[in-house]
């Protein structure tokens, strides 16, 4: 692919850029043999869709980014450019990570010289894009920041073919018809960010007229002008289109950029994010609601499909025993064969299938070259090409069962379960062969069980694992509910509660004790210097409009609570240990004399509160008080002033016994004042004590 | 097939495909264009040749969108023409040589004589090389398109021998043959139209709309009325998609529920089309020829927790079988539905009902 542009920009070729990869491992173990964007959606490929969407909104040039299984996206696209009058070009990109990614490449080779249509490799759509497209060319030409126009479809909130993980909140002006801010939304809300939202409360004074809607499909058709791209270039850590680049764009005021929106309500537009899409969309395509990208519109070369009542699709190599049962929305691929007494529903069976007698298929999806031999059943999963069910398997729901996978004879197989015949540790193309789990597939199988850790990044360690759940094939929310209801009920509740109030009526001095708290666990585990730790405190003093009285109030108690009384020299929880390491910090936050009394006072009542038993309360503060008096942090007169003072005798009896403990010092202290002696001896008998 | 040819029949077939271009009459001039394109940018020598040329793009093209009948029937014409000029060609070659009379079949025609006839006998006729045919062939094929041109001149000219003073007509959808039938009859009589809405797709609305903008007292009703004030028209008039070789319609849906109603109350119905949408192939089922739509236009599809509950289909077509039509006035003028069978014989071959490449 020259970068060289050529010159028929002037008559504005339309182009669009499809990021052919998913970037995440919802349809594993599938998957990991195939491209997702090549999976087939009721026979014909995933991307066959969007390449259809393309070519009826007049593309003439697509760029078609792919990182795994480049290859075999590639012998696809270079197969199906020549039966389209549309210009494919594949860009191969092994460092592909995210859509960010797949935008800074596209920026930094060049191929964009004109606005172009974004969209991903699993949209399938039949809506028109002139109108948007019009929109977004004129508003570019009345407004250059508008810089990309994002297609919504209206859709009820519990709508089939909306993703459960992936809503989204937008913030909307319906007059300039821009979008103001966006947010993603969980299914399940784990942490406190995830159910609150922020948003800049200027907007309210430049649009007196918001929406906030929560009923959009989003399934990313962006219009996009040339600097989106750029913009991703620039912003380096933007990973996706929404969460961070429509999020960072809108709550950025240096930028000035603006996004706006078209939302359509009579068209179809969904994405296959994950296999419980892949089970809506399906369902949908049946349902003729994509019309008329349907199966008898045969936009698949060579294809031949004939509609029938019922929405039962078939084509016409297809075998039917006289006896079969072929119900309601069935798609039935070329020369597949099926037998007596089978009985087929709301299922998509592949080419070349082999379906046994007294099968039973519900809900299913089958692809290519499967064979199911007799008095299987099959319910609510997928089964992919080459698959062998021997007699008598039984598949509960929400299976994925990948290519050349065999299932003995006899067996059931779990629901949720992921079967694979790959090898452990197929990356790399060693020998390893595949050890077959006789008890998920039975004796004669050939398969394993595959498990979510092998592949996966962790990069959404912190994501609910219950929002991976709900994209599943066939998931149940009720199923959920239950297994979690107990700890969800206790935890959520009390949690939003408790946060509510937190949020709501913390008080200033709460809010900098929380802080001040953090901050120093933070410097104790991390093990910062202390230089740093004070910087922070100062820092934090400062955005609290605070005082030194206050911080010393919290920095004392915070650092004399590391001290373990009871533990041995060299642990480092002694009070010398932590007092040697930490103590500095106390001495930064002590400036004069005033500061010294206060501090003492600080710390007699920490000693006090912190620990209970005057025992272990006298061993740590006798050796503070020796501490901050040697590195003349607390000065002479401060702490006789402090130990005559009338405050020090008052409080509790703790208070006033850790008091009688300094009265050896006071001794001392009193005694070289008159007689301004050295105080070498006395070292033994502070220590003594 | 040269390449240029190829690509245009390919463009044409993805439009189709694609539902791009739908409707008879866009359809058939689409498809006559190409043909012409076809047989003069393309090298042949014999009849046989260029037959199968034809045929194979034609089969392609109904491939492309099989509800399409117009398009087969454009094909089928343009073979026919082939037949007939190198039949003629034949004829006069045969009677340079021989200078002798010799009876040369001049159609394949409907005579007893010819129905035992081997078909496969047809073939060997055709094989021979032929010149300046080309030419012959070509002007023939603009005959035909001249006739799709001037196909609603042909039939509103009747319109005055069927519309009379203050009649009340009924009639369905939007068909433009319809339409200007209707506005012809205006410019000379005073009557009064009911259209039905025609839901989900609301074309009788559009209709009714174009008729009162040309003047003529137009009023719309709801589809469900239909039955209650059929007592009170004089005539129903239906435009249709299609017309099968006995005689039926594949026409808008709601048409089939508006002749059953004229029927029950004896109310002639007379159907506007050109011949073009005549088809010699018979409907084997109800459904054979009909599209089924999104369901968006029945059932919204933001009714999400409904939507999974019921299935709808929405069918774009009735079918409308020939016993509720009494009259169908064509550009050639107007045939009881009994008549159909010769104006097929007329038109189309019986070799190429079905697309098969020949022998």
């Amino acid at each position: 692919m020259p970068p060289k542009e050529k010159v028929e920009s002037t008559e504005q070729v339309l182009q669009a850029v499809i990021l052919a990869d998913s970037f995440d491992e919802r349809f594993q173990p599938i998957t990991l043999e195939t491209a997702r964007c090549l999976l087939p959606l009721c026979n014909v490929p995933l991307i066959s869709y969007t390449f259809e969407f393309l070519a009826v909104a007049g593309v003439q040039e697509v760029f078609v980014f792919c990182c795994s299984h480049s290859d075999k996206v590639k012998a696809f696209v270079k197969k199906y450019e020549k039966s389209s009058n549309m210009k494919i070009n594949t860009i191969v990109s092994q460092e592909l990570m995210s859509v960010g990614d797949a935008m800074r490449e596209l920026d930094a080779k060049q191929l964009i010289d004109t606005d172009f249509i974004l969209v991903t490799g699993d949209v399938v759509s039949n809506m028109k894009l002139d109108q948007v497209l019009e929109e977004h060319r004129a508003r570019r030409q009345a407004d250059k920041s508008a810089i990309m126009t994002m297609v919504l479809k209206k859709a009820s909130p519990q709508h089939r073919s909306r993703s459960v993980g992936d809503g989204s909140l937008f913030v909307l002006d319906q007059g300039s018809k821009e979008c103001l801010h966006y947010q993603p939304v969980k299914a399940f809300k784990s942490t406190r960010e995830d159910r609150r939202m922020t948003m800049n409360m200027e907007i309210f004074d430049k649009h007196p007229e918001i929406q906030l809607r929560n009923d959009l499909i989003d399934c990313q058709v962006d219009i996009c002008s040339v600097e989106v791209p750029a913009l991703f270039t620039e912003n380096f850590d933007y990973q996706d289109i929404r969460a961070d680049f429509v999020h960072g764009i809108l709550t950025s005021d240096l930028l000035g950029k603006t996004i706006h929106f078209h939302e359509v309500s009579d068209v179809y537009a969904a994405r296959v994010r994950s296999t419980q899409m892949y089970d809506a969309v399906s369902k949908d395509i049946i349902s003729r609601w994509t019309f008329p990208m349907v199966p008898d519109s045969n936009l698949q070369v060579g294809d031949c499909y004939e509609y029938r009542r019922g929405l039962v699709y078939k084509e016409k190599s297809v075998v039917l025993s006289r006896t079969c049962v072929v119900e309601e929305k069935v798609v039935i691929g070329a020369n597949t064969q099926i037998a007596e007494r089978a009985v087929l529903s709301n299922c998509v069976i592949g080419k070349n299938c082999i379906i046994g007698a007294n099968v039973k298929i519900d809900n299913a999806y089958i692809w290519d070259n499967v064979v199911i031999k007799d008095n299987c059943v099959v319910q609510h999963s997928i089964i992919a090409n080459d698959a062998v069910l021997e007699q008598g398997v039984t598949i509960n729901k929400g299976c994925l069962i990948s290519f050349k996978v065999t299932v003995g004879a006899n067996t059931t197989v779990p629901a949720y379960s992921r079967l694979t015949a790959l090898a452990e540790g197929e990356d790399d193309d060693s020998d390893a062969e595949l050890i077959s789990d006789p008890a998920v597939v039975g004796a004669t199988g050939r398969g394993r069980s595959f498990t979510e850790a092998e592949g996966s990044d962790d990069e959404d360690e912190d994501e609910d694992p219950k929002n991976k759940q709900v994209n599943m094939l066939a998931f149940d929310m009720s199923e959920l509910l239950l297994a979690t209801k107990e700890q969800e009920d206790s935890a959520s509740d009390f949690e939003s509660e408790a946060s509510d109030l937190e949020e709501d009526q913390i008080s200033p001095e709460e809010e900098l004790d929380r802080e001040v708290a953090a901050t120093l666990d933070r410097a104790f585990q991390d093990g910062h210097d202390v230089d740093i730790a004070v910087l922070e405190l100062n820092t934090l003093r400062m955005a609290t409009f605070s005082n030194f009285k206050e911080m010393r109030k919290r920095v004392i108690p915070g650092v004399l609570k590391h001290i373990d009384p009871a533990a041995r020299p060299g642990s480092g929880k002694t009070a010398k240990e932590i007092l040697n390491r930490w103590g500095s910090l106390v001495g930064k936050m002590i400036h004069d004399e005033e500061d010294q009394l206060d501090g003492a006072y600080v710390l007699q009542r920490a000693c006090a509160t912190l620990y209970q038993d005057v025992a272990q309360a006298q061993r740590v503060f006798a050796p503070a008080l020796r501490y901050f008096y040697d590195e003349d942090i607390l000065e002479e007169d401060a702490i006789l002033e402090w130990y005559h003072s009338e405050k020090s005798q008052q409080g509790t009896d703790v208070e006033r016994q850790l008091r009688e403990v300094a009265v050896p010092m006071i001794q001392y202290l009193e005694q070289s004042e008159s007689e301004e002696s050295d105080d070498d001896d006395e070292d033994e008998d502070e220590d003594s004590e | 097939m040269s390449k240029g040819t190829n690509d245009l029949v390919d463009i044409l077939v993805a439009k189709l495909k694609r539902r791009q271009l739908v409707g008879s009459s866009a359809v058939a001039q689409a498809t006559l264009k190409l043909l012409i394109v076809v047989i003069s940018k393309n090298n042949w020598s014999k009849a046989n040749d260029l037959l199968n040329l034809v045929r194979s793009v034609g089969q392609r093209l109904i491939e492309a969108n099989p509800t399409e009948l117009a398009i087969g029937n454009i094909v089928r014409r343009v073979l026919h023409v082939i037949r007939e000029e190198f039949r003629d060609a034949e004829a006069s070659s045969k009677s340079d040589d021989h200078s002798e009379f010799q009876t040369v079949p001049l159609t394949t025609s409907s005579s007893m004589y010819n129905l035992l006839s081997e078909t496969g006998s047809d073939d060997k006729e055709y094989t021979h090389a032929s010149h300046n045919l080309r030419s012959d062939i070509i002007q023939e094929v603009r005959d035909i398109r001249i006739e799709l041109d001037t196909i609603y001149e042909n039939i509103k000219n009747q319109a005055t021998n069927h519309i009379h003073s203050n009649e009340i007509i009924m009639t369905i959808g939007r068909s433009r043959t319809v339409e200007e039938f209707l506005k012809m009859a205006s410019s000379k009589r005073k009557f009064h139209v009911l259209v039905a809405e025609t839901a989900p797709s609301y074309l009788g609305q559009q209709m009714a709309l174009e008729l009162s903008k040309a003047g003529i007292e137009a009023t719309v009703i709801p589809d469900s009325a239909v039955f209650a004030v059929m007592s009170r028209v004089n005539k129903v008039i239906l435009g249709t998609h299609a017309v099968l070789a006995n005689g039926g319609l594949v026409a808008i849906s709601g048409t089939h529920m508006m002749a059953a109603a004229a029927k029950h109350h004896s109310i002639p119905v007379v159907v506007c089309t050109g011949l073009y949408k005549l088809s010699p192939l018979y409907p084997h089922d109800e459904d054979s020829f009909n599209v089924v739509m999104n369901p968006d236009a029945v059932l919204g599809f933001e009714e999400g927790d409904l939507m999974e509950k019921v299935t709808v289909t929405n069918p774009y077509y009735d079918y409308v079988s020939p016993e509720f039509v009494n009259l169908f006035i064509t550009n050639q003028g107007g045939h009881p539905p009994s008549y159909l069978y010769r104006l097929i014989v007329e038109n189309y071959d019986p070799n190429d009902h079905t697309f098969d490449p020949l022998a």
